[in-house]
C-alpha cells in the first residue's frame, strides 16, 4: 500500500487528505489554522495517520498548497492552489458531470477556475483584494445576528418571496445596511438569504468576466451551505454540483499531485 | 509662523528629507541587485557593467553629469536624435522606485499611475542621475496622466516642455500634426541648448543611435536561446540606457553579446529549455521595479522577451534616412517615433496585438503575462481586446494588476504559479 | 552557403543597381558603335531614334504592328504580333519590373538628375495619397491610346475618319526617350518642331514640352517620369508571372513605414498592405530600395524562380545605414545556429 497526503494551509482552516496508490480517500480533517499555523500542520497531519496507524515514513509524498504552502517543512514540494483545487474537483466529478468550471468561495478569497478536458487549467479570476463574495462576509454576518453558520443553510430556506438586496458592495459597509434592516424589522430569514444572493451576485460578475460553462462545481467551506448553494444556481441560472466534501477538494488534489508526481519519477 | 520662518524651517529640513529618500534609494538598488546576483546564478560576466551603472546612480558622490547639458524625458515619444544633435544629453526619468511613488503621492492621489507618481516624485525632489540639472523635461501629451502631471507645480523650477503626440497614427492630418510639432520641438531644443541642430549634427546623432540599436537587436535576437540570459537582467540592461553614456552603454553590450554568442556555441544543449518560456506585455517594468519579471523566474518561467516601452520598444524602432539632409532626416526621425508605435493612448492599435503574435512566434513562447499597473486606464481597457486575441489565437495568458510596492507578492506569486504549473 | 547568403544580405543594393544602370546606359545607348543590338522588343526604353541605339523599346515596335488593316491580322502579320508580344513577354519575365529600376536608360538618367539634387541640397517633392491616386490612371490612358490611335490610322473606327497619318508611331513622337537619349550620343536633331501640318506642329510641341517637364519634373521628383510610362502599364499586365519577385510576409511588418519612405516613386501600399504577399504595384520599378530599408527579419524578400535571393534584414540594414568608423564595434555579427 502507498500513500499520499495533500494538506491544505488556508488563512481559516487546515485541510489534510490521505489517499492510497488507487487515489481513494483513507482519512481526511478539516483543523483551524490558528497563529502558528506550520505547527498545527503537522499536528494535524501526524493526528491524520494516527487514526490509521500510519507514520511519517508510510507516506510516499506530501505535497502542500494554500498560502501556508511554502513554510510548511514536511512538504516535498508545494503548488498553488488554483492548480490543486482544479485537480481535487476534476478527479472526484470525473464520473458524474463533464466539469468545465469551479466555483471556490474561501475564507479570504473566491475563485473561478475553467479547465480544459483534461483537467487542466485553462483560464482563472481570484478575488483576494475584497471581502465581499468570500467567507469573510459571512463570518461577519453570523457575528452580527448571533446565529452559527452552520444553520445558516436551514434558515435560508424560511424565506419565501424575493431575496432582500443588500446594496453596499464592500462587506464593512454592508455591515451597517445589515444592522439597520434588523432595525427595521426584516427577519434574520430575510437578511440571510439576501446576504446569500448579494455574495451569489459578486460571483456572477466574476464569472461575467471570465465566461462560465456548464458543468459547475461549487466547493470551499463554503459550499457545505446549501442556502448559498440556491443563490448561486439562482444568480447563475446554472445546476451546480456540489462534491460531498466540498472543503477538502483542493486538499484532495493536492494529495493526487504527489501520487502522479510519484508515478512519473 | 511668518514666511520667512517657515521657508528657513523648510530650508533646514530639507537636506534631512532628502537624504532619508536617497538611503531608501540606495536599499532599493541594493536589494534588487543582490535578488538578481542570488536568483541568477549563472549571470553572464558582462551583466556587472550594467549592475554598477545602477550603484553608480545612487552614489551621491557621481557628478558625471553635473556640468553637461541634460534634457529629462518622461516617454519614447521624445526623439532622443534631436537631442543629441543639439549638443545636451536625454535623460530618461520614467522610474521604478517606490520611494519616489510615495514622494509623489504628495501631488497625486492614491488611484493614479504609479509611474507618473514615481516620475513627478523624482521631479519635486530634483533627484536626477549623476547630479544632473536639466534644462528642461520633455513631457508627452501621450496619456492623460502624464499631460496633465506636468502642469502641476512642484518644488523644482526646471521648466516642463509639453511634447504634443497624436492619439490616432493612422491619419494624415495626425501624422502632419507630429511632424509639426517635432519642427517645434527643434527649434526649443536649439533654443534651451543655445546650439543650432546643423545636417552633420543630425547625422552623426541618428548614427549614434543606429549603432546602440544594433547591439540592442543583436542582444534581442540572442534571448531567442531561451535562458541564455535571463529577461530580468535583459530589461535592467535595457533600462540601464535611460541614463547611461550612450557609447559606453553600446560597446559594453557589445561585449556581453559577444559573450553570450561563445555562450551559445560552446553550450549544445541549455538545461532551462524545459522551463515555461514567457512574453511579458503591458504597463512597463523598470528598474527597480523588476518584481515581476523576477518573480516569474524565481517560479519556473524564463521572461523570454517583452514589449515593453521601458526595454524592447525602446530600442526597436529605426530610421530609413533616404537623403541626408534636414528635409529628409527631420522627417523621418517623426516617422519612426510614430508608425510603427504601439503605445496603447494610440487608436485603434491593432498593431500591438500582431506584434505580440510574431514575437511570441519567433520566441517560441508558452505564454503571456499582461500587467496593468494599478490605475493604468489604457493599458487595462486594452488588455481585452488583447487577451481575446490571444486565446482565440490559441495563446494561454495570465492578467494581473501590478503596482510599485515591494509588499503583496503572496498573491501575485499564487497567480503566477498557478499560470506557470498551466503551462508545463 | 550561409556566409554567402549573409554577404548579399549584407551589401549595399543601390551600389550595385547604379554599377548595372551604367552598364546597361552605356549598352543600350552607345551600343550601336559596336553594333550592338540586344533585340527589338527590349521590355524597356532603347530608342532607334538614337543612329547607336543598342535594342530597340517594344513600344515602337508594337505601334508599327498595330498599324495595320483589320484583315492583316489573320495572316503572317498576326502571328509577327504575337511572336513579337511573347518575345516582349519573355524577356519581361526574367527582370520582372527590375527591367524599369535597374535597365531602362531614362530611368538612370532620372536617378543621375536626382543625385544632381542631392548635391545641391535642393528638397524633393512627393505626391500626396488623392493626387497619387488620380494621377496614377493617366499611364494606363497613355497605354490604351498608343495602342488604339495606330489601329485607328490604318481602320476607321464607329465609321468616323481614319486618323491622320501624321501621328506616325504616336507615343513615340511625345516620347523623352526620342529626345534625349540621341542627345546621350551628341545628337540633338530630335529637339525640333516639325511644320509640315498642324498634327506634327502639336506632337513635336508637346514633346519639347514634355522633354522639358521630363527634367524638371525628374529633378524635383524621383523618377517623375515613371509615373507616367506606358511601358510600366505594359509590364504590370504581366508582373504575375515574372520570375523574379518581391514578396512581403504581412506578419513581420512593423509598420514602421521605412519601405515607403524611401521608394523613389512614393509607393504607400509597400508599408500598408499587411495581407498581400505579391505586392509589387503598377508603379514599382523594383529598385529594392525598399528591401533594403527594412529592418525587419525576412519581411521582404527577392525571390528568382521561387528562391530568396535577397532578403531584408536587420544587420543588413545596420551595415548599410550605419558607420562605425567612431566606435571600436563591427556591425557584423557571427553566423549562429539560428540563421
Amino acid at each position: 500500500m502507498e500513500y499520499f497526503i495533500g494538506i491544505d494551509i488556508g488563512s481559516s482552516s487546515i485541510k489534510t487528505v490521505l489517499i492510497d496508490q488507487n487515489a481513494s480517500i483513507v482519512n481526511f480533517s478539516v483543523v483551524p489554522t490558528g497563529y502558528s499555523f506550520n505547527k498545527n500542520s503537522e499536528n494535524a497531519l501526524l493526528q491524520l495517520l494516527s487514526e490509521r496507524d500510519l507514520k511519517i515514513l508510510d507516506i510516499k509524498s506530501i505535497v502542500s498548497t494554500g498560502y501556508g504552502r511554502k513554510l510548511f517543512k514536511l512538504a516535498q514540494k508545494n503548488i498553488s492552489e488554483i492548480t490543486a483545487n482544479a485537480k481535487g474537483a476534476y478527479i472526484i466529478s470525473k464520473l458524474k458531470i463533464k466539469l468545465k468550471t469551479i466555483i471556490n468561495i474561501g475564507g479570504q478569497d473566491s475563485k473561478i477556475i475553467i479547465i480544459d478536458d483534461s483537467g487542466k487549467v485553462q483560464n482563472f479570476f481570484m478575488n483576494d483584494k475584497c471581502a465581499a463574495g468570500t467567507g469573510r462576509f459571512l463570518e461577519m454576518v453570523s457575528r452580527n445576528l448571533e446565529i452559527d453558520i452552520e444553520n445558516f443553510g436551514n434558515i435560508h430556506f424560511q424565506h419565501h418571496g424575493t431575496p432582500l438586496s443588500i446594496n453596499n458592495t464592500c462587506a464593512v459597509f454592508a455591515e451597517s445596511e445589515i444592522i439597520s434592516l434588523l432595525a427595521e424589522g426584516h427577519n434574520k430569514s430575510g437578511i440571510i438569504s439576501g446576504v446569500h444572493h448579494s455574495i451569489a451576485k459578486r460571483i456572477s460578475i466574476m464569472a461575467n468576466r471570465i465566461g462560465i460553462e456548464d458543468s459547475v462545481l461549487f466547493d470551499g467551506g463554503t459550499a457545505l451551505n446549501k442556502g448559498m448553494v440556491a443563490a448561486l444556481e439562482d444568480e447563475l441560472l446554472k445546476k451546480i454540483y456540489v462534491p460531498e466534501h466540498p472543503q477538502i477538494t483542493t486538499a484532495l488534489g493536492a494529495a493526487i499531485i504527489a501520487k502522479e508526481n510519484d508515478e512519473s519519477n | 509662523m511668518t514666511k520667512e520662518v517657515s521657508d528657513k524651517l523648510q530650508e533646514l529640513k530639507i537636506p534631512e528629507l532628502k537624504s532619508s529618500l536617497t538611503s531608501k534609494l540606495k536599499n532599493e538598488v541594493y536589494k534588487a541587485i543582490s535578488e538578481i546576483k542570488t536568483t541568477f546564478q549563472d549571470s553572464p560576466e558582462g551583466m556587472k557593467y550594467f549592475l554598477n551603472r545602477y550603484e553608480d546612480l545612487i552614489d551621491d558622490q557621481n557628478k558625471d553629469y553635473k556640468n553637461k547639458k541634460i534634457i529629462a524625458t518622461n516617454c519614447i515619444y521624445v526623439p532622443e536624435e534631436l537631442i543629441y544633435a543639439s549638443g545636451a544629453i536625454p535623460v530618461r526619468i520614467c522610474n521604478g522606485f517606490y520611494a519616489l511613488d510615495q514622494a509623489g503621492a504628495n501631488y497625486l492621489p492614491a488611484k493614479a499611475c504609479p509611474l507618473v507618481r514615481s516620475t513627478i516624485g523624482m521631479i519635486d525632489n530634483n533627484y536626477y542621475p549623476f547630479g544632473a540639472e536639466p534644462l528642461m523635461v520633455v513631457n508627452p501629451s501621450s496619456c492623460d496622466q502624464k499631460k496633465k502631471m506636468g502642469e502641476i507645480q512642484t518644488k523644482s523650477n526646471i521648466p516642463i516642455y509639453l511634447l504634443e503626440t497624436p492619439p490616432v497614427k493612422d491619419s494624415d492630418d495626425a501624422r502632419e500634426y507630429w511632424l509639426k510639432s517635432i519642427i517645434r520641438f527643434k527649434s526649443i531644443l536649439e533654443k534651451t541648448s543655445r546650439q543650432k541642430i546643423t545636417k552633420s549634427k543630425l547625422k552623426s546623432a541618428i548614427n549614434k543611435i543606429y549603432l546602440a540599436q544594433n547591439e540592442f537587436r543583436r542582444f534581442n535576437n540572442l534571448r531567442k536561446n531561451a535562458g541564455i540570459i535571463s529577461g530580468t537582467e535583459a530589461i535592467t540592461v535595457i533600462n540601464t540606457y535611460f541614463f547611461d553614456d550612450i557609447e559606453s552603454w553600446t560597446t559594453h553590450l557589445n561585449l556581453l553579446n559577444n559573450e553570450l554568442e561563445k555562450k551559445i556555441q560552446i553550450k549544445k544543449q541549455l538545461n532551462s529549455t524545459d522551463k515555461p518560456r514567457i512574453i511579458l506585455t503591458g504597463s512597463p517594468s523598470i528598474f527597480p521595479n523588476i518584481k515581476i519579471p523576477l518573480l516569474i523566474e524565481k517560479h519556473g518561467g524564463i521572461v523570454v522577451n517583452d514589449d515593453f516601452c521601458s526595454s524592447t520598444r525602446f530600442l526597436y524602432d529605426t530610421i530609413a534616412v533616404d537623403e541626408w539632409n534636414m528635409y529628409d532626416m527631420i522627417p523621418a526621425i517623426a516617422e519612426r517615433y510614430l508608425k510603427p508605435s504601439t503605445c496603447p493612448n494610440l487608436s485603434p492599435n491593432k498593431d500591438r496585438g500582431r506584434k505580440l503574435i510574431e514575437t511570441i512566434k519567433e520566441f517560441n513562447a508558452n505564454g503571456v503575462v499582461y500587467q496593468s499597473l494599478a490605475g493604468c486606464h489604457l493599458f487595462e481597457i486594452e488588455s481585452l481586446n488583447i487577451i481575446s486575441l490571444l486565446r482565440q489565437s490559441g495563446i494561454p495568458v495570465l492578467y494581473i494588476e501590478v503596482d510599485y510596492s515591494p509588499e503583496n507578492t503572496g498573491q501575485i506569486i499564487t497567480r503566477l504559479e498557478a499560470f506557470l504549473e498551466s503551462l508545463t | 552557403m550561409k556566409k554567402i547568403r549573409k554577404y548579399i544580405d549584407n551589401s549595399n543594393l543601390s551600389l550595385f543597381r547604379s554599377i548595372i544602370q551604367i552598364i546597361f546606359f552605356i549598352i543600350l545607348v552607345y551600343g550601336g558603335f559596336k553594333a550592338i543590338s540586344i533585340s527589338e522588343k527590349i521590355p524597356t526604353f532603347a530608342c532607334p531614334y538614337n543612329v547607336r541605339t543598342g535594342g530597340t523599346c517594344y513600344l515602337i515596335n508594337i505601334q508599327h504592328q498595330l498599324h495595320s488593316e483589320w484583315a492583316g491580322f489573320i495572316t503572317w502579320r498576326g502571328i509577327s504580333v504575337l511572336t513579337a508580344l511573347l518575345t516582349f513577354i519573355g524577356l519581361f519575365i526574367i527582370l520582372n519590373k527590375s527591367w524599369c529600376g535597374f535597365i531602362c536608360p531614362l530611368g538612370t538618367i532620372q536617378d543621375w538628375l536626382t543625385k544632381l539634387r542631392r548635391l545641391f541640397g535642393v528638397r524633393f517633392s512627393r505626391y500626396n495619397k488623392t493626387s497619387f491616386k488620380s494621377l496614377k490612371v493617366i499611364k494606363y490612358i497613355v497605354l490604351i491610346l498608343l495602342l488604339v490611335i495606330p489601329l485607328g490610322m490604318s481602320n476607321s473606327f464607329f465609321g468616323l475618319p481614319k486618323i491622320t497619318e501624321d501621328m506616325s508611331a504616336p507615343y513615340c513622337q511625345l516620347c523623352p526617350a526620342r529626345t534625349v537619349l540621341p542627345a546621350a550620343t551628341g545628337d540633338f536633331t530630335q529637339f525640333y518642331i516639325d511644320f509640315s501640318s498642324t498634327t506634327t506642329i502639336i506632337m513635336t510641341t508637346l514633346a519639347m514640352i514634355i522633354t522639358a517637364l521630363f527634367f524638371v519634373g525628374s529633378f524635383l521628383k524621383k523618377r517623375f517620369f515613371c509615373f507616367f510610362c506606358p511601358m510600366s502599364a505594359l509590364q504590370f499586365l504581366f508582373a504575375k508571372i515574372g520570375l523574379l519577385r518581391l514578396v512581403k510576409v504581412g506578419n513581420k511588418c512593423t509598420s514602421c513605414g521605412n519601405c515607403s519612405r524611401v521608394c523613389d516613386i512614393g509607393i504607400n501600399a509597400i508599408a500598408d498592405d499587411l495581407e498581400n504577399k505579391f505586392i509589387v504595384k503598377d508603379d514599382c520599378m523594383m529598385c529594392f530600395k525598399c528591401v533594403e530599408a527594412c529592418p525587419e527579419n525576412n519581411c521582404l524578400k527577392v525571390k528568382f524562380t521561387g528562391l530568396t535571393i535577397f532578403r531584408s534584414t536587420d544587420e543588413g540594414f545596420f551595415k548599410r545605414f550605419s558607420k562605425t568608423k567612431d566606435y571600436n564595434i563591427t556591425i557584423d555579427r557571427k553566423l549562429s545556429k539560428n540563421d
